[in-house]
Order: structure tokens, then sequence, then C-alpha cells
């Protein structure tokens, strides 16, 4: 730098210095918005079907009466919750559209990502109501940022969120809100999105868990709860004059009159509740029961359909992590030999019904999925190469391998599903067979999550559902290594696969970061300390006839039933149900079960199949 | 060293058991039935009881043999992995050679699946699995019987060491009497509050669960109920006249307690005792109905259970019909025999008008 520069730069500084003061000391009020270039997005199609009808009951069942109708606090995250977010209390500013990805408005209409990565200034619908008729304003979202933070609220893992996610929500505006993230992200739209509460019902003094357990509040959305049974029901009715009801994307959603919940406590009672026709929607989450059970007289009078839809879902992280700590998983031939003993084809097909897809990558489901992968695959030959490569050369009294310092080749695997017991007693036969002992361990749920988090044991069953976007950093950052308590449970991580997922994180370059993750994906299956279990892309699930679903049933990226109210009532059809069902009269069996319409299962097949010719 | 010479009375007691017939043929039941089991490993089991090969006698039961032995392979190529015995069997008898295998009634162990079906697990009762098998298709009789095995010794194990350490610590108390009583009765009253199944549960966490770590932790539960009949008994029979007499004839305190004392306060020690087992059996079965009990695959009675009463096996009857008229008829069994117990001992049998 020049004399002269520096001189300049010594002339400047105060002025600029007193520029950022001044800067700060404006009240927020002040920010000059006329500079913004607001983005929108009108483009893409309604989430539902707009030829939808409004009107009738839709029954459905939830295992237990919900402990509160809070969405913050203790006992608020049970199954319940999904209703109540679903459609009373939170929506998202920005939503992705369920089918296209894109971002849409929800409760802004207009929304401007700044380039630091954090600082999102949102628009908000002037339109928007809460159900008392009090005007929905920035100032609700300032509230559940406050909200979150009370320690009143008594929801630690809350007030962890409010401080690891949000720098500040600040109300710029009555309709204009600016909310700055804790991190830069590239996808700060999802990561630093809030929902509203209403300031003027909901006080955050101390008590509020008591004081909001089953209070009724003002809602957001098209559903208000009217009628509450405790122990037995809860009935949603839908808001005639919702404020979002023409919304371009809110068409041909939210349609029935009410939504009648009630408490079946058992999954196989309520499935006799809807072969008598007392439920409109059943979801079969077995694939046992979907296998043996779905031939009963409604299916076969066609009073009942049943479908099984491919959805376009990360399937998250699912199957047997090897902690590295351990001596014994510190050999990667020893891990590759247990690669190539899991059989999941015989575990599918004896015991599952061949109903599911071995998973390969960490990544399934996302677009940083590396398909190229090729499952380990069973493979006793391999295996014992590995094995002996391993050190493991001979049996011992008791047939299990041993090594030359005569340590066996056997482990614990800590488990907290009592459910996959059957899977792995078979497993472990297997295992046997070949030489290698693996020990069962049935913990406490909670305890064997912790027990996962802590790296307290060598072998254990991990699941965790993902985002849209997988989160590597999370379950293979180095610096997680270091430290207990978080998702990277195997303690792995090396410079080289920082620096990948640096790229992941902070690259701008959608390219860049597809390459890295790709890269990524295929070291973490070399280094086989992931034993990844099988997938289920599909919702499987029966309704009512009287029950519309638009072409595609539900959005591509649907979970569950709660996620996309997107069915309506037919009148018509109702009626004529309940006269076949009177009259025992057949409407004729739907025979088309599988519905693909975003070939998921097209997809996966054709991978499975190309992985097979390699 | 004590020695109880069978006093008349207890004499007359165990005639009399012997007389109640179902009492006294439901002990020899099921104690044959317990003898018989402890040999499950030659009754079912996947590995032969005796192989004559080559010459050489070999008895595998408790002994790993690879392949390699008798020259057989596997669909690898492998010769390490266990020999299959049920094929070396078929395969010494096209032979005519002169070697022979000499397989136990049931041939196979409670591990193992067998996936050999087109139908997918539990596949129904038929000649080759007498009883069917189970979801993970392994031989539900196997399970049964390795079932029972444990069963009747962990009951047995548990209440034996609950019911000695039990009538210790309440003789103890009624013997001893005082502040001693007192302190150590507010200790049982707290330690009987603990929530068992809780405790099961957190030791699990810390422990790797067995046999013995839950014999243990049930055995800090068990002695419990024993000293509340114990300490009663002692405290009325301390205060008779033989026991005074006893005593003024300068009698020590170990010849008062075992001499005079126990023996004639053991009735609610042996009229108990067959419920206990009852009870334990029970509480063992619920344990591993709950997934807290024996880590799997450990062949038991509750895990069957759980088999059968799952959603998708309601159909499945022999899932069911097996383990529950298995505890059905053991528990009835050692029912009987308390109940004869209880009536052989019944005071009222002794009155003059009888």
């Amino acid at each position: 730098m020049s004399a002269h520069a520096r001189s300049l730069t010594r002339l400047l500084l105060p002025v600029a210095l007193l520029a950022l003061t001044q800067v700060l000391l404006q009240p927020a009020a002040a920010e000059d918005l006329s500079a913004i270039d607001w983005v929108t997005n009108h483009d893409d199609p309604p989430i539902g079907d707009p030829v939808a009808k409004k009107g009738g009951t839709f029954y459905t069942s939830m295992t237990s009466y919900p402990l509160t109708l809070r969405v913050v606090g203790p006992n608020s995250n049970d199954a319940f919750a999904g209703w109540k977010r679903a459609y009373t209390m939170s929506f998202s500013l920005v939503m992705r559209h369920p089918t296209t990805d894109n971002y849409i408005p929800m409760m802004a209409t207009h929304w401007l990502v700044q380039s630091d990565g954090r600082t999102i200034y949102y628009k908000l619908d002037p339109d928007a109501r809460w159900s008392d008729g009090q005007p929905l304003t920035a100032a609700d979202y300032v509230h559940t940022w406050h909200m979150l933070q009370s320690e009143n609220i008594v929801d630690p893992s809350f007030n962890q969120y409010a401080r690891d996610y949000y720098e500040e929500v600040v109300e710029v505006e009555p309709y204009v809100l600016k909310v700055v993230g804790k991190v830069e992200s590239w996808r700060p739209l999802d990561m630093f999105d809030i929902w509203a509460t209403p300031k003027h019902a909901v006080t955050l003094e101390e008590g509020f868990p008591e004081r909001y357990n089953s209070a009724v509040l003002p809602v957001q959305g098209p559903y208000v709860l009217t009628e509450q049974v405790v122990g037995q029901y809860v009935v949603f009715s839908r808001l005639e004059d919702w404020w979002g009801r023409d919304k371009h994307y809110m068409q041909g959603m939210y349609n029935v009159d009410q939504i009648h919940i009630r408490v079946i406590d058992d999954n196989d009672r309520a499935f006799d509740f809807f072969k008598k026709g007392e439920l409109s929607y059943y979801t079969v989450n077995t694939a046992k029961k979907w296998a043996e059970e779905m031939d009963f007289d409604a299916i076969r009078k066609g009073w009942a359909h049943r479908k099984r839809l491919f959805v376009d879902y990360p399937q998250g992280v699912y199957g047997f992590a090897m902690n590295l700590e351990k001596p014994i998983f510190q050999n990667k031939d020893f891990r590759k030999a247990v690669q190539h003993l899991f059989n999941f084809d015989e575990i599918n097909t004896k015991l599952m019904s061949s109903a599911y897809y071995q998973q390969v990558s960490a990544f399934t489901g996302t677009e940083y999925e590396n398909r190229d992968l090729v499952p380990y695959g069973f493979d006793p030959r391999k295996a014992r190469a590995h094995l002996q490569a391993a050190g493991y050369k001979k049996r011992g009294d008791d047939g299990i391998l041993v090594n030359a310092e005569g340590q066996r080749a056997s482990f614990t695997l800590s488990y907290g599903s009592k459910g996959l017991e059957r899977h792995m007693t078979v497993v472990k036969q297997t295992f046997q067979r070949f030489g290698v002992e693996m020990d069962l361990r049935l913990l406490e749920p909670g305890t064997a999550f912790r027990n996962g988090l802590e790296r307290e044991y060598e072998m254990t069953i991990m699941s965790r559902t993902s985002g849209l976007y997988p989160s590597p950093y999370q379950y293979f950052a180095t610096e997680l290594k270091q430290t207990k308590n978080n998702n990277n449970v195997w303690a792995y991580g090396t410079a080289h696969t920082d620096s990948l997922i640096d790229v992941y994180r902070f690259d701008t370059d959608k390219q860049h970061r597809v390459a890295a993750m790709y890269e990524l994906d295929a070291i973490i299956q070399d280094e086989a300390f992931y034993v990844p279990f099988w997938q289920a892309p599909f919702m499987r699930f029966l309704y009512v006839d009287s029950l519309v679903f638009p072409a595609s049933f539900f959005p591509k990226r649907t979970q569950g039933m709660t996620d996309w109210q997107v069915f309506w009532i037919d009148a018509d059809r109702d009626t004529r149900l309940q006269e076949a069902m009177a009259a025992e009269r057949s409407l004729g069996e739907d025979t088309v079960v599988d519905v693909d319409p975003y070939l998921v299962k097209d997809r996966i097949e054709a991978a499975l199949r190309a992985a097979a010719a390699r | 060293m004590m020695r109880w010479r069978l006093n008349p009375i207890t004499r007359k007691r165990l005639q009399r058991f012997r007389r109640i017939r179902r009492g006294f043929y439901s002990f020899a039941v099921l104690l044959t039935l317990t003898v018989v089991s402890l040999f499950s490993n030659f009754l079912a089991n996947r590995r032969a009881i005796v192989v004559s090969y080559e010459g050489t006698l070999y008895f595998p039961t408790f002994q790993y043999h690879d392949m390699a032995t008798f020259a057989q392979q596997d669909e690898y190529g492998f010769d390490d992995v266990e020999a299959d015995y049920l094929s070396l069997q078929v395969r010494f008898a096209a032979d005519e050679s002169n070697n022979w295998v000499l397989m136990p009634p049931v041939p196979f162990d409670p591990y193992e699946p067998d996936f050999d079906y087109a139908e997918p697990p539990p596949n129904a009762p038929d000649s080759r699995h007498w009883f069917g098998t189970d979801s993970q298709g392994r031989d539900v009789l196997a399970r049964l019987l390795y079932g029972f095995r444990i069963s009747i010794l962990f009951a047995v194990t548990l209440v034996f060491v609950g019911q000695v350490s039990g009538t210790a610590i309440g003789s103890l108390q009624g013997f001893i009497g005082g502040r001693f009583d007192i302190y150590s009765q507010r200790f049982i009253e707290v330690w009987s509050t603990l929530p068992f199944l809780y405790v099961v549960i957190l030791l699990a966490t810390f422990f790797k669960p067995g046999f013995l770590l839950l014999l243990a932790i049930m055995a800090l539960f068990e002695w419990i109920r024993m000293t509340y009949y114990m300490r009663t008994e002692m405290y009325r029979e301390k205060t008779k006249e033989y026991c005074l007499a006893a005593r003024s004839f300068g009698a020590s305190r170990g010849r008062l307690i075992f001499r005079h004392l126990l023996p004639n306060c053991l009735t609610p020690l042996v009229t108990i005792t067959p419920f206990a087992v009852v009870g334990a059996i029970s509480a063992l079965t619920a344990l591993d109905y709950l997934g807290y009990g024996l880590p799997a695959p450990t062949p038991s009675w509750g895990e069957m259970i759980d088999q059968a009463l799952a959603s998708q096996n309601r159909d499945k009857l022999w899932l069911s019909i097996a383990p529950f008229s298995a505890i059905s008829i053991t528990l009835l069994l050692v029912t009987l025999i308390g109940e004869s117990i209880r009536e052989a001992f019944d005071p009222k049998q002794y009155a003059q008008y009888r």
C-alpha cells in the first residue's frame, strides 16, 4: 500500500466509523426498504388440485390423547403435534413447494436474502389474520423468538434451538420482518424459518406450561380445535372465512369441514375400525400386514382402496454404526468383512415380505446421493478374505475366529428397538456361521440413543431422519470426533473429508457441492463403518371410497398423511358408498395398488439393477 | 453341626402329602420334566449326539466340529464352518459306509433359523418341525424345551436364595427383636417400595444382562416376603413354654434357634415356597415379554408369548398354543404341589374331632 493511500485511510477511517455508528444507532424501523428488490414466486402449480370440493368429515385416529395443546414446552412433541403444526399453528414464512422444491410464499408474500447468507427480509401477507380477527404482524414473529428463548416455556431443546439458529428477529415495520441467522448458510430460508405466535393472547410470564396446557389459542391456519373429549377424541373444524383460502398455492388444500381424531391406543384396533368403515384413512406400517392382511371385505367390494405411493423423501441414516474408538473396529478389513456378512436379501425376503430396498448411500434420497455406489452385498468369500487380512485366521473351540493374540472376533450390538430384535437374531446367526460373534444387548430406547451419542458402544443401530439436505458436518466432522454427545457416533473424520464437508457447506456452486458429496459418500462406503439397512420410499395407506385424491395422490416430498391435506370428500361418492355398504353391494375392487407418479420406484430399481450388473 | 431329626408331626405331614395324590403326582411329573430338561442338549439340537466316522466316535453336543472333520463343504466351498449333521446323516445313509450319525429326536437348536421353506416364517407345524417355526424360522419345540429348562432353573435357584435369606433375616428380626427389629423392618419397608422393573432396566444399562445378573437383581427383592412370615413366627414361638423351658435348662442361642424354634416355624416356608416358584416363573416370563429379561436370542417363554401376541401373528395359532399351554401346565403342576403341601400342613387336620 502506498504512503498516499495510507494517509487517505487515516483520513477516511473516522468518517467511516461515524457512518457506522449512525447506522447502528438508527432505529430499526427506519431501515431503508425502498432499496430491497423483493423476491416472490407465483409460477409453480398449486399444491392441491383446484377442482377439490369443500365439505365432509374426515375420520382418523391417534394412539394417545394429547397431553397438551401447546406447541412448545413439556409434552408438546407427541404425535398430535403433527396435526397442530400442520393445521393450526406453525405455518412457514416461505416454504418449499413439495413437488417442485422451489420457494413459494406462505405467510410472507415476498422475501429477500442478503448476500451474507443469513439476513432475510420478509414482507408479510397483509391479509393474514388470527382466527379471532386480529391482524397477524411482524410483532407476532418477534414474540415467537422471545418465547423460544424464554426459560418459562420449560423447553430446553427449543431454548437451544433459539440460541443455535437465530441471531435476531426484528420487526422492521408492522408487515416487514427481518430474521438474522446465527451462521451463514446457502439455504437460509430453510434454516431460519420461524412461525408466528399470537402476541395478544400469549404471555411469557412464569407458569407458561400450565397456563397454556389446554388453552385453545387463536390460530393462523385453516382449522381450529372445536371439540375435545378427554381420552376419547378431538375435532378440528375448518374456518369458512380463512384468510388464506384463495391464495394461489392453497387452492385445493384443506378441504374437509371437520377432522375427527379418535383415540385408538392400538394400531391393530384402528385397523379393525377402518375395516368397519369408521375411519376414513389408515396407514399400514408393517410389511407383513401389507403383504398378508389386505384382502378383506371392504377392499374386495371396492368400498376401500389400498395404495402404495412412492414418494421422494430423504431416508436419513439407518443402519449399523461401528464405533471406531473400539479396537475391534479400528481394523478396516474387519469392518469390510462385517459389511459382506450382512445378508440384506435374506432378511428382506424371509422377514419383511420383500417389501424394502437396500440403502447404499449415506445420503439416500437427496440430490447428493452418489448413485454410482455398489452395495457391498452378502459375500462370505470376500468376507473371509477380509477376516484373514484382519488377522482372524483360525476358529477357536467354540467356532468363533481368533487372531494370533488369541482375541476373539466378537463384539456387542446395543440397540433400543425391540422391533428389530427379530432381524438382529437372524443377522447374529449368519455372522456366527462365518465365525464372527455378535452379542445382542437390548437397551431402553433413551439409553440406547444416549449411549450412541456418548460412543458408549461397540456397534449400535443408528436411526436418524434427514431433511431435504443432508448435514454431513454433524455426522462426519473431525471437530466432533474430539468431543462426545454428538451425531458423529462412529468417531470418524479426516482432514480430507472435512475439506469436502466444507465445500458442501460453504461453496455456492452446486456442481462443486455435488462433486464433493459424491466423493464423501464413496469414502464413507469405503471406510465401511456404516452398514446401511433398508429404505421404504413409499407410503402405504388405505382410504374409503368417498375420499378423493389428486391424480398423483400426495406431493412428491410427503412423509406422513398430515403433511399436505390435498384430499377431499365427494358427497356423491359418499352417498353411493353408504348405499352400497347398506346393501352389501360391491363397487368393484380397485386393483391398482402401486402408484409411482414421481418415478421413484423406477429409479431405485434401475439403480439396483445397474449395481447388480457391475 | 445341626441335625434335624424329623419329628413325628413332620413325618405325618409328609405321609399326608404323599397320600394327596394330585399333589404327589404333580411333584413326580414336574421333577421328571425338570430332570429331562437338563438333558435338552441331547433332545433338541442341530448337533448330533454321536457321529461314527471312519472308525472314530465324535460327541459333538458340546464341541464345535467343522465341516472339514467329516469331509463336508458348504455352498461357498468353505470347510471351516460348523458341520451340518443332518445332511451328514443323509450322506452316510446313501453311501452305505459304516459311518453313522445319531441325531437328537428334534434335530434343531433353538437359535438357528430354518429358511428352507418357500413361505416366509413362521411356518405351520409339519413333520420337520413338530410345533412349527417362529417368526425367525426357529423351531418352536426346541425353544419351548430350552425355555422350560431356563425358567425352572431360574425359578428354583431364585426361590432357594430368596427363601433362605428371607428366613434367616426374618428369624433374626423376630428372635433379636427390639431396635434391630424396628430398624431392619423400616429398611425392608423402604426397600420393598423400590420399583422393581425400573431397577432391572437401570441395571441392564450398566451391566451386560445375563442369567446370573438377572438372578441377582431379582434376588434383591425376592427375600422380602419371607421375612414377614418368619418374623411373626419367631415372635410367637419364642414366648411359648417349650422355648422358655429349653432356655431355663440353659440351652445356647444356637441350640434354641436351630433345635427348637426353626423346626416349629417352618410351616410358612414350606407352604409358600411352591407359590414363590410360580411367582418367579411368571416374573421371568413377564420380564422376557417386555424385553428386559434374558438377552436375545435366549429361548424364553416370555419372548415366545411376545411373538404369539404380535399383531401379524394373530392367526398363527401354533405360536401361542405352545408357550401358553406350557406355562399353564407348569404353573398348574406347581400350584397343585403347593396346594397339597398346604393341605398336608393344615393344623385343622390334627383336630380331635376329625
